[in-house]
């Protein structure tokens, strides 16, 4: 190699490795890092963005290079010369993404093993994904929530299942994902670092409502945190809150309860227009026949077969009774 | 025995015709219309999520559209083109007058045009919802359009075994003389490849999709959670095929940009066998990665990890191509036509694709990107600033031979720059929508996604209307451009030593072949005479 | 143009390459794709078998299918002998083989339709358990194709009456042969798998 080729090569490289590093350190892509796992995550995604950019202006600039470079020149008809092939050169260009790849490969499996460690005595808590809402479970109090809570720095171990179909909870911010599969339970472990209210999503197909089954993650103090199990579990028997605890909002407007859904019909005002509705039925029995029978009778412009099958297993007779009552007495 | 109708009229495109040349441009000709709906498809979508809320479709409608849009681009578009062109150009790129099943090869293409209204048909009874992978229960539960797509599936996947059998075969047993393995030309090499992923993995998901289809229409458990049915099962039937089929769409892309690259670089090809044999590396690979597609799914987590070594290691092979190719323009005297700018822009777009596969290799970060916009915008860099891009540089590389007349130069390249502009405008901006949080296959959004959204909305309208130059170029040249020369690129490989386009048979004698394909700038290239000689007896 | 119309692989001196015929290879190509189909179905079946147990399985009657094993094998005996008579250039011999195969061919679906049935009579159905969905899916798939052989060995015997074959042109009934023992060979695996394997 002639001396100016290899200072050239020198300085190209020199600053190849520096935008590197300049766009891993700069780049900011990523929501914020709400759990200890979005740290190392988030490492890892800076490593691999700064190998790829090294590569991309390699490649770029090289194809760039040739382009205004070897371009044919106007009336130079010859043929380049006629090179098959340079093995060392080959060679080389194998070696070389393999040991990055094995490099990115051992790193990677470091951060897994770390970010799936739950560590010493995490909290529990179950999550279940149906169409289109999910629901929480604190198994510790034997408590059914809407809304999840988390202290914050403490190790959690979510337990996600689903009722129906395949869905998936994600928390961008924690930089985790599992799916909801029905049938069998998956984990997933996070620490949650920082105090706020970060956004959940279903980020698996789930049907009509997959872009709605949407939901938040509160991270707050031990203090906050406690007070708030504490008022769910006198709150455990409030039919506006079984409304949500059981899913309902997820389809469903009712204003009492803040929920916005256009899956199924909107129920503010329910007992005007329940009674009468199907053949010869009075407006209670009616109402607890679509909650365990959803698709007896579908109210007019709505799909049937959406609605959860299984609320005669999920409510005790006391539970169901409050919640048609709480139902027809919505304004 | 073969029969031919009388050549030079347009309606044996519309008959049962055995001769590969009339089923290649049956091939490419139905795909592109089907590219078309998908993409019409794929406009409908953008526009819904041009901005928050849902005004333009409802959510049911939308998953159909997405669904089919996936659907059709895959199945109806990238593969059948592919096939198209390995119809056209293997005969006449190994010295053979046919394929070795003709019969077969027209029956292979005559289950498309059914396949592909039954699965519009879908629109009609309830529409396909699932999306393209169908995954169970949700696919079981849906409506009825749901069964026939997976019943036009199944034949789109028997119609391309059947392709996969008569292409493999025909290279085995019809090259002429002196066309060794060694001398075959790249693309040959690529659609070996590709029919011998096609002919391992295609049956799999046959398989799963009769499962699925007894499900739906027999009433049986297989996928019946309460019975003890497991969705993670059709989860590996279906990624068996389907990583696989990423291969199948790329690797013969990768031979068609193998095959542009020395002709108008004029210098050989860099590295003819490491570029050979890393197309059959991809393939034997591709097996063994599918389950990187399920990581964040229930699969037993101890066994994620040899499949993001796997996943990681064909970023080698990968990458070995794409510095041959490099070595094989450099020092070149490149002419920048139509075909080379396409051939370059895969390149350049399809090395996004590859760099992010890493990132979703690495189970940590796939994590978090995987079923969201990353993933959308690393397909779409993979298949479209990758296979599409090579399908165009094909088309205007191969049109002067299949039409036998000259595409118009400069409307060529406005195509390439509004496609070049249109896809990068169009995909980018996803990759950051995915790494915020955005998830895929929603037909809504949360407002702070708004202006990624907007930016892919008009990349993709750019993308559409790139179509139109090139529709107006292809029409309007084939009926009425200048007469071609029968080898206008002074291209060494076979199918340029017949005329333009070939007649019926291909080869007056069979060649005999006597020189690698890509002799370029060596003495006997100079004499500009084809590298063919009569055949004796 | 001179040359005649012929198949077009038989144009070449190099279609003989690797001094295999292409409608073998086809053949052999079309088999490893059915090969894959069937790995599918059995992965289906065995991964159940694993997470369920399958304890409908001890319904199987292992003796009488043993004899239609007997009798699926037989056939791929009488298709070899079809194969070196008409090699022999003995074409009634032949057809008389041929014959014995599609009789044993069809003795075998015979004895499945009566397994299904009796099994049906158990109270094991297609639809009833995630057993019935995969066991008559994939023997059923089997039988199917076991059908698709006897059908085609009856339009081999055909052609064969009608002197189609001779000592040195015989490819149809070789390949024919080629599916058969494939179509035995995957009873075989099926046999052991969901029979004699516990």
């Amino acid at each position: 190699m002639k001396e100016r080729t290899l200072f050239l090569s020198a300085i190209v490289a020199i600053v190849l490795v520096a935008l590197g590093f300049l766009v891993a350190s700069q780049a900011n892509l990523m929501p914020p890092e709400a759990s200890t796992r979005a740290v190392e995550v988030d490492q890892l995604f800076r490593v691999l963005l700064g190998v790829s950019t090294v590569i991309f202006f390699l490649v770029e600039g090289a194809l760039v290079f040739a382009v205004l470079r070897f371009r044919k020149r106007a009336g130079d008809d010859r043929d380049g010369p006629p090179i098959h092939g340079n093995t060392s050169l080959e060679i080389l260009w194998t070696l070389i993404p393999t040991a990055i790849v094995v490099v990115i490969g051992v790193y990677s499996f470091q951060v897994l093993m770390s970010i799936e460690n739950p560590g010493r005595s995490p909290r529990i808590v179950e999550i279940i994904g149906r169409q289109f809402a999910w629901s929480f479970r604190y198994p510790d109090q034997d408590l059914a929530t809407s809304e999840l809570h988390l202290p914050v720095g403490q190790s959690v171990v979510f337990q996600i299942t689903s009722e129906d179909v395949i869905h998936s909870f994600w928390v961008p911010a924690f930089r985790g994902k599992r799916d909801a599969t029905p049938g069998q339970v998956s984990e997933m472990t996070i620490t949650p670092r920082e105090i706020g209210v970060f956004p959940i999503r279903c980020a698996e197909l789930c049907g009509a409502g997959h872009s709605i089954m949407t939901s938040q993650v509160v991270v707050e103090s031990q203090d906050a945190f406690d007070g708030w199990l504490a008022q769910q579990q006198a709150l455990a028997n409030d039919p506006g809150q079984l409304f949500l605890t059981m899913g309902c909002g997820g389809c469903h407007i009712l204003a009492a309860a803040g929920s916005t859904g256009t899956v199924g019909p909107p129920l503010d005002g329910l007992a005007a227009r329940a009674g009468g509705r199907a053949p010869s039925e009075d407006a209670a029995p009616y109402v607890e026949e679509s909650i365990l029978e959803p698709d007896s009778f579908v109210a007019p412009g709505f799909q049937p077969g959406l609605m959860p099958k299984n609320f005669g297993q999920r409510l005790t007779p006391e539970q169901l009774q409050a919640l048609v009552a709480f139902l027809l007495a919505q304004p | 025995m073969t029969t031919y109708p009388a050549t030079g009229t347009w309606r044996r495109y519309f008959s049962w015709n055995t001769d590969h040349k009339v089923i290649g441009i049956q091939y490419i000709v139905t795909s592109f219309v089907f590219f078309i709906l998908a993409g019409m498809l794929a406009m409908l979508m953008r526009a819904e999520l041009r901005a928050p809320g849902s005004d333009l479709l409802n959510a049911e409608t939308y998953n159909q559209v997405m669904t089919n849009h996936g659907s059709l681009m895959i199945f109806l578009w990238i593969l059948p083109v592919v096939a198209g062109f390995g119809n056209y150009l293997i005969p006449l790129m190994i010295g053979a007058r046919d394929m070795a099943f003709p019969r077969l090869n027209a029956l292979s293409y005559w289950l498309i045009p059914p396949a592909g209204l039954i699965m519009l048909a879908s629109f009609f009874v309830g529409g396909a919802e699932a999306g393209w992978t169908a995954y169970v229960p949700l696919s079981i539960g849906g409506p009825p359009g749901q069964t026939l797509w997976a019943v036009s599936v199944m034949i789109l996947g028997i119609s391309a075994i059947m392709g996969a059998i008569n292409f493999v075969t025909t290279v085995i047993t019809m090259r002429a003389p002196g066309m060794t393995f060694g001398r075959l030309p790249l693309f040959v090499w690529g659609m070996m490849a590709t029919s011998l992923l096609v002919l391992s993995a295609t049956p799999v998901l046959t398989a799963g999709l009769v499962l699925v289809a007894l499900d739906r229409v027999v009433g049986t458990q297989f996928f019946t959670v309460a019975s003890g049915g497991d969705p993670i099962l059709w989860q590996n039937l279906f990624w068996f095929y389907s990583h696989p089929a990423v291969y199948i769409m790329i690797l013969p892309a990768m031979g068609i940009v193998s095959e542009i690259f020395p002709v108008f670089a004029r210098k050989p090809i860099f590295g003819y066998r490491m570029i050979a044999l890393s197309s059959m590396a991809i393939a034997v690979l591709g097996l063994t990665v599918w389950a990187h597609h399920m990581f964040a799914s229930g699969m037993d987590p101890r066994l994620r990890v040899p499949y993001m070594v796997s996943s990681m290691v064909i970023a080698v092979p990968t990458g070995i191509k794409i510095f041959s190719w490099l070595a094989t323009i450099w020092y070149g005297k490149l002419r920048l036509t139509t075909p080379m700018l396409f051939a370059l822009g895969f390149i350049s777009m399809f090395l996004i694709g590859g760099l992010t596969g890493i990132f979703l290799a690495a189970i940590p970060v796939d994590l978090h990107v995987t079923d969201t916009y990353f993933v959308v915008a690393h397909l779409h860099f993979v298949l479209f600033g990758g296979s599409v891009s090579a399908v165009y540089a094909g088309l205007y590389y191969w049109f002067p031979k299949i039409t036998g007349r000259m595409y118009d130069e400069k409307t060529g390249r406005v195509h390439f720059v509004a496609n070049f502009v249109g896809t990068n405008l169009a995909y980018l901006p996803m990759f950051a929508a995915g790494l915020m949080g955005m998830p895929r296959r929603v037909a809504d959004y949360d407002p702070s996604f708004t202006s990624y959204n907007q930016m892919a909305t008009l990349g993709g309208l750019i993308l559409a209307l790139s179509t139109l130059p090139f529709l107006y170029n292809a029409i309007v040249s084939w009926a009425r451009g200048p007469k071609a020369a029968a080898n206008p690129w002074s291209a060494l490989t076979l199918e340029w030593q017949t005329s333009s386009p070939p007649p019926t048979e291909n080869f007056a004698e069979i060649p005999v072949v006597t020189t690698d394909p890509y002799a370029y700038g060596e003495e006997s290239s100079l004499t500009a005479e084809p590298a063919a000689a009569p055949a004796a007896g | 143009m001179s040359q005649q119309a012929m198949t077009h692989a038989e144009d070449y001196s190099a279609g003989l390459a690797l001094g295999v015929d292409h409608r073998k290879i086809g053949m052999w190509l079309f088999i490893a794709s059915e090969v894959m189909f069937f790995g599918g179905l059995i992965a289906t079946y065995l991964h159940y078998k694993y997470t369920l147990g399958f304890p409908e399985a001890s319904r199987l009657n292992i003796v009488a299918v043993g004899v239609n094993t007997t009798i699926l094998l037989t056939s791929s005996l009488a298709v070899v002998m079809a194969l070196s008579s008409i090699r022999a250039g003995r074409s009634g011999r032949m057809s008389v083989f041929l014959l014995l195969t599609i009789l044993l061919g069809a003795t075998f679906l015979t004895g499945q339709a009566l397994e299904f049935s009796h099994l049906y009579g158990e109270g094991v159905t297609l639809t009833g358990s995630v057993f019935g969905s995969s066991f008559f899916t994939l023997t059923g798939f089997h039988g199917l194709h076991v059908l698709a052989g006897v059908v085609w060995a009856i339009v081999v015997l055909v052609r064969g009456l009608r002197r189609a074959f001779s000592a040195e042109r015989n490819m149809g009934v070789e390949v024919f042969g080629l599916y058969w023992h494939f179509v035995d060979i995957v009873w075989i695996m099926l046999f052991t798998l969901i029979y004699l394997i516990p």
